[in-house]
């Protein structure tokens, strides 16, 4: 008898152990999301691309803001290991570049200039700049003794560094799409909870609304829109106003999604307990409600930002999105749209890197994290 | 059946409307009337003083501007309806709806070629990879879709465009036909050169169609599979191919007809990119260069344009899918 007691008191110690280990929500969306590979890649990538941007001034050469006419169109310089005489060396190395013009056709040649090699250095003081416009400093990832350059994408039409100015880029372009991602979110989730939760003629009217917006041609109107945002406007007003014309219409998926979640959600036990309990409409909407669609509002997030940035990137290259004194990936494109400028310098290519890097990134990111959101489902 | 034909068409038709009320709202935004900016742009052109004002005068009488905006919206309308007149046009001095009917054929033309390619290849493709889940060939077009649904389609153009016009030293590729086939009758020789000039945008906006087909259709495929009746159909003693082409596919077909319905705008928003890069005269360029220069009725009526396409296209979905489909509730 009194062994099993204790017997019986034992397993129920166990239970109680297990009890305590049982693992959190987040832990076991970690957990998951830890276990696809592209998902962590993606992750990575949108990471560095972050880093590159809110640090450019650190991971470009030259000053971000420089402007060099007598260095325009500079193909990209290679980086060498083994010199003109075949000679290897331990670190490398680049070469100027010299131009000559053809007397007869005016077109311009580059050949390198192996007389003299620039070692790359590493953390050297170069240009100074400030750090998120606070933080004074000088010092650059890689460079090379003056008067060698180092332009590892080369050059564009005002001589600005590809590499340092698509870097920099990242900035508005990335801001700018997650600003814009954010506010589709918050209209989505106001107009889907309040659809979901008050149903009936609230939920009619903002149903046949959802789908009046859904049925536009997205980037028609988008190009109208951003057609419309004078030309003089300053830099600040440009980027809130294209941020809001990309919002207006990303924001429907995500009003259905968190419209049918809410509406399940509704006739659980926990809802109506709480309702019993006399909470009032805010608190389970905010306390219990919104929270477990949370996961759901994070998922689309992610997935609406690619979009905005392809949207962005090619309004900015026809010229009626950002325009100077602003940049992103699509504006430094902007010179590949006249054939004859591409045809001779193909490098003024390089930011579509950026931009698929980008896209791609945060469609793997999304993707991971839409299996991870719900970790009691099966695989 | 019938009174749920009539609803979606009832429901398309307030859609419509409301798209040509945003659309007359692009063309009322910005300051000062069509009226005042054609002047402007008269004088620009070096017109005298005088002759602008008296052009501008005419040009307010004509489409009625000094009157109030609901009374103008009307009178819009209902020059669509009656007459095909979408407004005038600064730029070229015609009615906007001539310069429609002359682009509008080429752009559906173009974008229904790409939607029926994508949708064959698609198709072809998720039933090819479906029973291979997790093969080679699975993973390998699970990348490949996923690369061409994030590389942005105008930077595709410009690479086909200078593969073509620098390294091929090819001929122009932003016309639909070489110019010894212009205005000649159709003949294979001109079947053969038009697709010689159109395969960019087809290849543009058609593989990122094909990649969202495939991966429906491999989603659905694989659901469909899992199913009993499909064990039943094994278990008969059936050929696998049997199996899939026969018992399998059919019942997987009905989302991708449901899913047309999104692959259009994609299909139509591709063939605008595209076109736009590569110059092609369609509706795309006349859009974009009228919202350059705030040539506004154009871009106005393109955009009801769009919108009313993409209506149609989801009505036709719809309809067809409920003639299909025998299950989708009428409600």
């Amino acid at each position: 008898m009194s062994n099993e007691t204790t017997k019986l008191s034992a397993t129920s110690n166990i239970m109680i152990i297990e009890q305590e280990q049982n693992e959190s929500y987040f832990q076991l969306v970690w957990r998951r999301f830890r276990r696809s590979r592209a998902s962590i890649v993606g992750g990575l990538m949108v990471l560095i691309l972050m880093v590159l941007a809110v640090f450019a001034d650190f991971f470009s050469p030259t000053s971000i803001s420089q402007i060099d006419l007598q260095s325009t169109f500079i193909p990209p310089q290679i980086v060498h290991f083994i010199d003109h005489d075949g000679k290897f060396h331990l670190f490398p190395f680049v070469y100027n570049y010299i131009y000559t013009l053809d007397p007869k056709t005016f077109k311009v040649y580059w050949q390198e200039d192996t007389s003299k090699a620039y070692p790359i250095k590493f953390f050297i003081s170069g240009a100074s700049y400030k750090l998120l416009g606070i933080v004074p400093g000088n010092l650059h990832l890689y460079g090379v003794d003056k008067p060698g350059t180092i332009y590892i994408l080369g050059t564009d039409k005002m001589g600005r560094d590809l590499w340092g100015k698509s870097c920099e880029a990242g900035r508005i372009s990335l801001s700018m799409s997650l600003f814009g991602a954010i506010i589709s979110i918050v209209v989505g989730s106001v107009l889907g909870v309040a659809s979901g939760y008050y149903g009936g003629t609230i939920d009619n009217i903002l149903q046949r609304f959802t789908e009046f917006v859904a049925a536009f041609p997205n980037l028609p109107l988008w190009m109208a829109l951003a057609a419309l945002v004078p030309k003089t406007a300053d830099s600040f007003t440009v980027f809130v106003a294209m941020a809001c014309i990309f919002a207006l219409l990303s924001w429907t998926t995500l009003a259905r999604e968190v419209r049918g979640k809410v509406l399940s959600l509704r006739e659980t036990d926990f809802i109506l307990a709480a309702k019993e309990m006399g909470a009032s409409d805010a608190r389970i909407i905010f306390r219990h409600l919104y929270p477990n669609t949370l996961s759901h509002v994070i998922v689309i997030l992610t997935l609406t930002i690619p979009g905005v940035i392809l949207a962005e990137s090619f309004l900015s290259f026809l010229g009626i999105g950002i325009t100077e004194p602003l940049i992103s990936w699509g504006l430094l494109m902007r010179n590949t749209q006249d054939i004859q400028t591409l045809g001779q310098n193909a490098w003024i290519l390089a930011p579509i890197g950026f931009i698929i890097a980008a896209v791609l990134g945060f469609n793997f990111l999304g993707d991971g994290l839409r299996d991870a959101a719900d970790p009691y489902a099966a695989m | 059946m019938l009174s749920y034909i009539f609803r979606r068409i009832i429901i398309a038709f307030f859609l419509l409307i409301g798209i040509g009320i945003v659309s007359f709202i692009i063309i009322k935004l910005p300051p000062g009337d069509f009226a005042t900016r054609y002047q402007a742009y008269l004088l620009a052109q070096g017109a005298t003083g005088d002759s602008a004002l008296h052009a501008a005068q005419l040009l307010r009488q004509q489409y009625g501007l000094d009157q109030p905006i609901p009374v103008q919206f009307f009178s819009w309308v209902k020059g669509i309806v009656t007459e095909g007149k979408f407004g005038f046009s600064m730029a070229y001095r015609k009615d906007v709806g001539e310069l429609i009917a002359e682009r509008l054929p080429k752009t559906l033309f173009l974008a229904l070629l790409c939607h029926f390619i994508s949708t064959v290849l698609g198709v072809g493709l998720g039933i090819f990879v479906a029973p291979r889940k997790y093969g080679f060939w699975d993973n390998f077009w699970a990348i490949l879709s996923f690369i061409f649904t994030s590389i942005p389609r105008f930077s595709i153009a410009i690479i086909i465009m200078y593969i073509v016009v620098i390294d091929l030293k090819g001929h122009s590729i932003n016309s639909f036909f070489s110019p010894e086939y212009v205005i000649a009758p159709w003949t294979w020789g001109r079947i053969v050169d038009m697709f010689a000039h159109i395969w960019p945008v087809l290849i543009i906006a058609g593989l990122g169609g094909v990649a969202r087909n495939l991966r429906v259709m491999r989603g659905n495929l694989l659901d469909v599979l899992g199913s009993q009746y499909v064990q039943t159909a094994r278990s008969k003693g059936l050929r696998e191919s049997l199996v899939i082409l026969r018992h399998a596919v059919p019942n997987a077909l009905h989302t991708i007809v449901a899913y047309q319905g999104t692959v259009l705008p994609y299909m139509m928003q591709g063939e605008l990119e595209a076109a736009i890069v590569l110059g092609l005269p369609t509706m795309g360029p006349l859009f974009y260069e009228s919202l350059v220069n705030s040539d506004i009725y154009i871009s106005g009526s393109l955009l009801l344009m769009y919108g009313a396409l993409i209506l149609m296209g989801n009505l036709l979905a719809d309809l067809f899918l409920a003639v299909l489909d025998p299950r989708i509730r009428y409600s």
